[in-house]
């Protein structure tokens, strides 16, 4: 009998008598009241070989090659990179888990529910996550898999600490299991954030909260004009992925492009790029016509509702591009799906000053250097802009999300002083 | 089981293609080496040859044969 398992029967682990009986329908994992909330270390063995498995049967899959984002995720749960990032997790301090995570995931994108349980797994703790109403079919294959390997004996021990379970949004169930929770990882828009917050947690329970981001793109046009058609494409194909992959609903997709340069030779930019894109765009899928409908009708909405615009109509429902001479502060609010974009010209990048607040989360640069762009929001104490990267990179997940520390900020330290 | 031969038996799992095919082969030439093909290929030499690829290394990885090359900075040789 494993230690943990003695432990069990000597009455250590916490009752979760009260969750037995809620009304959830659980995908992956037994029984909600047998979840085992007892931590492990950061990057424990258990946490990093099921993930690592999980990720070759993902690869190997068929499914992730029709979802690239699964793809993404199982990319980035591979045993490599878990070893690389076990390796720079800081080593001076003990840490141990904080016991049990609540989840609650968004409807957007498909593949974050199982980013965060990764994060959560990494970190030492026991997951319930709370998968949304919206069927994506990314969710169930991952699922799936996950169940595949939590027969096997070797993960006994983390199939005890995972519980993915779907419930129609209910204050009062996500209210239970708020207040036996060590911690929250909360996604939604800026509402359903509010709404989480204002339900009772337990004292020492802490929350981490993805609410709406916001993203932009900054590029030069000096450097489009100069580039090489190897480096325009290598560009293009960077920016499909930040933007076309998740047809816009990443939160680091951006929605608004800083062209810096003088009106004449950005022109000239826009078009060399947008050709390009067009070009790039043509070789994908074409997208679904409800898809090419939203689109449209949303350029004319915002066309009227933004004074001063200038519309800009691609002809072939690829992109739609609405150019403004001068950004409103709450230019956010404008965003569209699935290849909308707003543009302007802005030379010295005030217009940041003007813009940015805390919904602004990823910047992707071309021709730009991202140290700039850093020491202007550093400098101008701008409260937004969480990620400085190059354009292709929007996407790419590390362990700092948001600002947040994701593994440190789930697991904590025992202090020697 | 030598290291050419684990090497190509990752190419053949990942993107079903045969011997033959291997010595020309480049990344986007097949429909199988698009990028979410090439996640998978850098994952399995990985797993298959325990070492941790530099990002700059798996961007470069853009042929089977000069794959061998980026291979031997991690002190695996083709035998």
């Amino acid at each position: 009998m494993e230690g943990w398992q003695k432990q069990k029967l000597e009455g250590v682990v916490i009752p979760m008598k009260n969750l037995s009986n809620l009304p959830v329908e659980v995908l992956v994992g037994g029984e909600l009241e047998t979840v085992d909330s007892t931590p492990l270390r950061p990057y424990s063995g258990e946490a990093v070989s099921f993930l690592s498995e999980l990720s070759t049967l993902l690869l190997k899959s068929p499914a992730s090659r029709t979802y690239p984002d699964i793809a993404g995720f199982a990319y980035w749960i591979r045993k490599a990179n878990l070893a690389r990032l076990s390796r720079s997790f800081e080593s001076e301090n003990f840490r141990v888990g904080r016991g049990l995570v609540l989840h609650i995931a968004p409807g957007n994108v498909a593949v974050n529910f199982a980013f965060s349980l990764a994060f959560g797994l990494l970190a030492g703790n026991a997951n319930i996550v709370r998968i949304p109403d919206v069927n994506h079919p990314q969710t169930s294959i991952i699922c799936d898999q996950m169940n595949v390997l939590l027969k096997k004996d070797l993960h006994r021990r983390i199939a005890s600490m995972i519980r993915i379970i779907k419930y129609p949004r209910q204050d009062e169930i996500t209210s239970k299991l708020s207040k036996i929770c060590h911690a929250r990882i909360l996604w939604g828009g800026d509402a359903t954030i509010t709404n989480l917050r204002a339900i009772q947690t337990s004292p020492r329970c802490v929350d981490i909260c993805f609410a709406d981001r916001y993203s932009i793109c900054v590029m030069s046009a000096d450097a489009i004009i100069m580039a090489n058609p190897q480096v325009i494409n290598t560009l293009v194909s960077g920016f499909y992925n930040d933007v076309f992959l998740l047809d816009q609903n990443a939160c680091s997709s951006p929605h608004l492009i800083i062209w810096r340069g003088d009106s004449k030779s950005v022109l000239f930019a826009q078009n060399k790029f947008w050709q390009a894109m067009k070009a790039f765009l043509d070789t994908k899928p074409p997208p679904s016509v409800i898809q090419a409908v939203d689109k449209y009708s949303h350029l004319c909405k915002t066309a009227i509702l933004l004074s001063g615009s200038k519309s800009n109509l691609e002809q072939a429902n690829g992109i739609y591009r609405l150019t403004l001479e001068e950004l409103p502060h709450n230019i956010s609010q404008y965003r569209g799906q699935y290849g909308f974009f707003i543009e302007t010209t802005d030379n010295d990048l005030s217009s940041l000053e003007t813009i940015v607040d805390e919904r602004y989360q990823t910047v992707t640069c071309f021709g730009v250097e991202s140290q700039e762009v850093i020491d202007k929001v550093i400098e101008k104490g701008l409260t937004g802009i969480d990620r400085v990267v190059p354009v292709g990179k929007a996407l790419d997940i590390g362990v700092i999300w948001d600002g947040f520390d994701m593994i440190g900020s789930l697991s904590r330290i025992i202090s020697k002083n | 089981m030598g290291n050419l031969e684990k090497y190509k038996q990752q190419f053949k799992e990942n993107f079903m293609v045969e011997e033959e095919d291997l010595p020309n082969l480049k990344y986007q030439d097949i429909p199988n080496w698009d990028s979410v093909g090439h996640m998978a290929l850098m994952a399995g030499l990985e797993d298959t040859f325990e070492i941790e690829m530099d990002i700059d290394d798996i961007i470069d990885f853009a042929s089977f044969e000069f794959g061998k090359t980026i291979l031997e900075k991690y002190s695996i040789t083709m035998e």
